[in-house]
C-alpha cells in the first residue's frame, strides 16, 4: 500500500471516529431523549460508513473489502429504522403518538 | 501502535464508555438509545481491530453483530412500549 493509499484511509478512518466519538459525548451531556436520537443519525450516515471506506481503501480490491463494506452498508441501512423505532416508542409513551389500533 | 490500534482505542474510550453511562440511567426507553450508541461503535472497533490484528476471519463477528443487534433492537423497543 503506497504512502497516499495509507494517509487516505487513515485520514478517512479518522474523521469517521471523530464523528462516532462527538456524537456518542453530545448525546450523553443532552438531556432530552428526542435530541439525543438527533445524535444517531450522523454515527450510522456518516461516521461508520467513513470509517467502512477507509478500512476498504486500506485492504485494497479483496473479499475482505467487501465484507467491510457489507457490514458498514448494514449498519447504514438499519440505523435509521432503529432510530425511528426508539423514537416513535418514546413518542408513545409520552402521549405524543397514538398507540397503534387493534386490528 | 498502529494507527488502527490507536483508533480502536479512541472508540474504546469515547464511543463504548457514553455508550454504557446513556445505557444505565433513564428510562427503558431512554436506555434504547445508549444500547445504539454502543452498537454502532462496539461495530466500529471490532472492524478497527480486525484490521489491526490484520486478521480478516475476525470481521464476521461485527457483520453478526449488525444484524442481531438491528431484530434485538427492534425487540427491545416492542418490549418497552406502551401496552395497548
Amino acid at each position: 500500500m503506497s504512502g497516499v493509499t495509507a494517509a487516505v484511509a487513515v485520514g478517512l478512518s479518522a474523521a469517521g471516529v471523530l464523528v462516532i466519538v462527538a456524537c456518542a459525548v453530545l448525546a450523553l451531556v443532552t438531556n432530552d431523549l428526542y435530541a439525543r436520537l438527533h445524535f444517531l443519525s450522523p454515527m450510522t450516515s456518516l461516521g461508520a460508513p467513513l470509517v467502512t471506506l477507509g478500512l476498504a481503501v486500506s485492504s485494497g480490491w479483496s473479499l475482505t473489502a467487501g465484507q467491510l463494506l457489507l457490514t458498514g452498508a448494514l449498519l447504514l441501512v438499519t440505523g435509521p429504522g432503529l432510530e425511528v423505532a426508539i423514537g416513535r416508542t418514546a413518542a408513545q409513551q409520552d402521549g405524543i403518538e397514538p398507540l397503534e389500533s387493534p386490528e | 501502535m498502529t494507527a488502527w490500534m490507536i483508533e480502536t482505542v479512541v472508540l474504546a474510550v469515547g464511543g463504548v464508555g457514553p455508550a454504557i453511562l446513556l445505557a444505565a440511567r433513564g428510562r427503558p426507553v431512554q436506555r434504547l438509545v445508549g444500547l445504539q450508541v454502543g452498537t454502532v461503535s462496539v461495530t466500529v472497533l471490532l472492524m478497527l481491530f480486525a484490521q489491526s490484528q490484520h486478521q480478516s476471519s475476525y470481521l464476521i463477528v461485527p457483520l453478526v453483530l449488525v444484524v442481531l443487534s438491528f431484530v434485538g433492537t427492534l425487540v427491545f423497543t416492542r418490549l418497552t412500549g406502551p401496552k395497548p
